[in-house]
């Protein structure tokens, strides 16, 4: 009986949720470009080497953001000029990564819209609006970065922390699901994966006390299939001293044992966010993720112990969920400095000069970091990207000067490579802040940073595109920018990266030695991952132009496509 | 299990209207707020914050936390502390529902760039967004002047409690600085 009732509840609920028919528009499918094909896993597997799409967030399973199309290249770059600009109707952070199927483009934009374009002529094909429940969490804007695209559907995750699948052809909403419970801080804002009809989804909420996971969903029904939590309930670890690069954290480990044992494990408000895609590997059945912040982010008198897995990188059985292996590179974070930066999967040197198998991060410390896929292990980590001044200064009451600031070397922002140059790209930022903290109790859901980091407005700021040579760590080279840089990177077998900047600017460098080839002014800060894709043999560079809210780059609302002049 | 409690607590959430407490007449409970917050939504006083048209989870969980005695209010704490969780939401639906009033409000010269300087220094457009709010973030664009005046400087000054980390951030501007900002906020 209890249960009847529960499940009648949870209908009503249902269908009030899922909404009318106005908050999507409708459009002819018969009149499209291409067909809206069903996307096969053969498709998803083979993304990588797939220069007419773009199927994922990071372009393939292991995320290396290297688009094996070459048409546009070091040649000919200067003449790239705009195909089309398709504005769409929110002026807010653009953190899209453009999905590509077959000439129909997927993008997202702050609030939750989801717009389906033809990706010859940006002419919309059909416009999805969410309809946001009362209660939204964002730290860091209201953004979101994408959708992931299996079968004849698009999957999106939203700011009232729900997953959201829509007909490929329609936009129509074919079901939602409650991922955790927005009034306690959890949301979304990462692109979903799928793999093997599942939806993979992380969380935000490090900054509001919550208890972060990676959870997995069927594509089908939208139910949970597995839930793995990024903070366990032993949370203590090893009372790790030293960072991964060898610095002293400058912890009381005698406090803070004395503190674990008068107050517990802080597990269940201990935050660990997961803000980026997981690298999937089909080869091994696992994933790797990095996991974000502990909570409060400055105040570790109320979390003593490691505070396992946040700031880690971390693998899991992809079918199960199950802990296989993971990395921590700041125990008992107190900066903000933590992980977040989507883990690649790629070829590197081990220690004896062997190729095996690697995941590089770029972490917030302005480090590249190299691993050892089998155990999680650590095999190097490169040279600093952006200055170590003070680091690792303790936050005060009175706040203290370090960098790199709290938005750290490399943000949420994916890295690239060219694994022909074995070379990974990374954008930074130079942004010194003052660290405060300022001690107060688990707030109930409400934003929970146990103190404030704030930026020094007499210094000056900028940012770098590094290319760093993963097998050995050593900066090939760097590319300084009028400002701090945010949103992403592309490489292409042309020889090219692309990458923006705040203050508008939309660039192509020479992926060898960051020569600049290419510049266009978008008029808005360009803060999102660039796509490449292929139709009816033309290549396209495509990328948002929206700004960014954390940064407080000038917003817009422009999804511009370039291809070279006639 | 977990899956539909957690979908019932959601639908709770989202509509206050499923657990209406047929006693509790939200009309007759807005006359008594009208006598500071105005009859139509323009306040009384100039250090009273509008509430018309003010985001629905922000209102309700400020009346929690006057009632929690998480912030204080010498009129506000006693009768946010008459308030269940469903009446509470339910006068913040009411004066979710309603139009935000326009105000007059002057700015002087360098307001803008004071206030833009503060803005990007404690990075508070990354909630803040364009001061239109959302959900748990009070809309600040076309507030009373005095009231954010007062609100940033209770903040710097530990008097408001609620919102600690808000506390160390307005530790950081000066007192010029944040009443350029209350202006310029009013203003848009």
């Amino acid at each position: 009986m209890h249960l009847k009732f529960l499940a009648a509840v949870g209908g009503v609920c249902l269908a009030l949720g899922s909404g009318p028919a106005s908050a999507q528009e409708e459009t002819s499918a018969s009149t499209l470009y291409g067909d809206l094909q069903h996307v096969t896993q053969d498709m998803l597997e083979r993304a990588a080497g797939d220069g007419n799409n773009f199927l994922h967030t990071n372009g393939n399973y292991e995320q290396t953001r290297y688009y094996p199309a070459s048409q546009i290249n070091t040649g000919n770059v200067q003449n790239l000029r705009p195909a089309w600009i398709f504005q769409t109707e929110v002026v807010d952070s653009l953190e899209t990564s453009p999905i590509v199927v077959n000439g129909i483009m997927y993008v997202t934009t702050s609030f939750n819209h989801v717009y389906a374009l033809d990706a010859r002529t940006g002419r919309q094909i059909w416009h999805y609006k969410h309809q946001m429940g009362p209660v939204t969490t964002y730290c860091c804007g209201p953004n979101n970065r994408g959708v992931a695209v299996s079968g004849d559907r698009v999957f999106m995750g939203t700011l009232d922390a729900k997953l959201v699948a829509l007909d490929a052809k329609t936009g129509k909403q074919l079901w939602e699901t409650q991922i955790a419970e927005a009034e306690l801080g959890y949301s979304e804002t990462m692109a979903p994966t799928v793999v093997d009809n599942m939806v993979l989804i992380g969380t935000n909420g490090g900054e509001y006390g919550i208890r972060g996971f990676v959870k997995a969903f069927d594509t089908e029904t939208g139910e949970e299939i597995w839930n793995f939590y990024t903070v366990p309930e032993d949370s203590k670890g090893v009372w790790a001293t030293h960072d991964a690069t060898g610095r002293d954290m400058k912890r009381d480990i005698e406090a803070e044992k004395a503190a674990y044992e008068e107050m517990g494990d802080p597990y269940e408000t201990l935050g660990g966010g997961v803000w980026q895609n997981p690298a999937v590997d089909l080869e091994t059945r696992r994933i790797y993720f990095v996991v974000g912040n502990p909570s409060p982010d400055l105040d570790g008198s109320l979390r003593p112990g490691d505070n396992l897995y946040t700031d880690s990188l971390v693998s899991v059985d992809l079918d199960s969920g199950e802990y296989v292996c993971h990395f921590q590179y700041i125990a008992h974070d107190v900066w903000d400095l933590d992980a977040v930066s989507p883990p690649i999967i790629t070829q590197v040197k081990d220690e004896a000069g062997n190729d095996i198998k690697g995941i590089l991060h770029g972490g917030k410390t302005g480090y590249v970091y190299v691993h050892d896929a089998e155990d999680c292990s650590l095999i190097r980590f490169s040279e600093p990207m952006v200055s170590q001044e003070g680091r690792w200064t303790l936050p005060t009451e009175d706040g203290a000067r370090m960098l790199p600031g709290a938005n750290g070397g490399v943000e949420w922002s994916p890295m690239a490579i060219d694994p022909n140059e074995r070379l990974t790209y990374a954008i930074n930022l130079h942004q010194p802040m003052t660290y405060t903290v300022r001690s107060t109790p688990y707030p109930e859901g409400k934003l929970w940073l146990g103190g404030s980091f704030d930026v020094i407005p007499d210094e000056e700021q900028w940012g770098n595109v590094t290319a760093v040579d993963y097998d050995t760590g050593k900066i090939r080279w760097k590319v300084r920018t009028e400002q701090p840089m945010i949103g992403g990177i592309l490489a292409t077998a042309g020889g090219l990266l692309f990458t923006g900047e705040g203050n508008g600017l939309f660039k192509a460098f020479d992926s060898s030695n960051g020569a600049e080839l290419w510049r266009f002014q978008a008029g808005a800060g360009v803060n999102a991952p660039p796509s490449s894709y292929t139709v009816e043999g033309r290549q396209y560079i495509v990328v948002g132009a929206g700004g960014n809210a954390q940064l407080n780059y000038k917003r817009g609302n422009n999804i511009i496509a370039f291809t070279l002049a006639d | 299990m977990r899956t539909i409690l957690g979908g019932l607590s959601a639908c709770l959430a989202a509509g206050p209207g499923l657990a209406q407490d047929a006693a509790f007449d939200v009309e007759a409970e807005a006359q008594i707020c009208a006598g500071c917050h105005g009859e139509a939504g323009m306040p009384v006083d100039e250090t009273t914050p509008i509430i018309w048209g003010q985001e629905y989870f922000y209102i309700y969980t400020q009346l929690r936390d006057y009632a929690a005695a998480r912030r204080e209010h010498e009129v506000m704490t006693g009768i946010a502390a008459e308030y269940d969780r469903d009446q509470a939401k339910q006068l913040a639906e009411y004066y979710a529902a309603k139009d935000w009033p326009a105000i007059q409000a002057a700015t002087e010269e360098g307001d803008a760039r004071l206030a833009n300087a503060g803005i990007t220094g404690g990075q508070c457009s990354a909630c803040h967004g364009k001061w239109e709010g959302d959900s748990r973030i009070p809309r600040a664009a076309g507030q009373q002047p005095a009231y954010l005046e007062q609100t940033m400087k209770d903040f710097k000054n530990e008097v408001r409690m609620n919102a600690p980390d808000k506390i160390s951030t307005m530790k950081q501007l000066d007192d010029a600085t944040i009443e350029a900002l209350a202006r310029y906020l009013a203003s848009l």
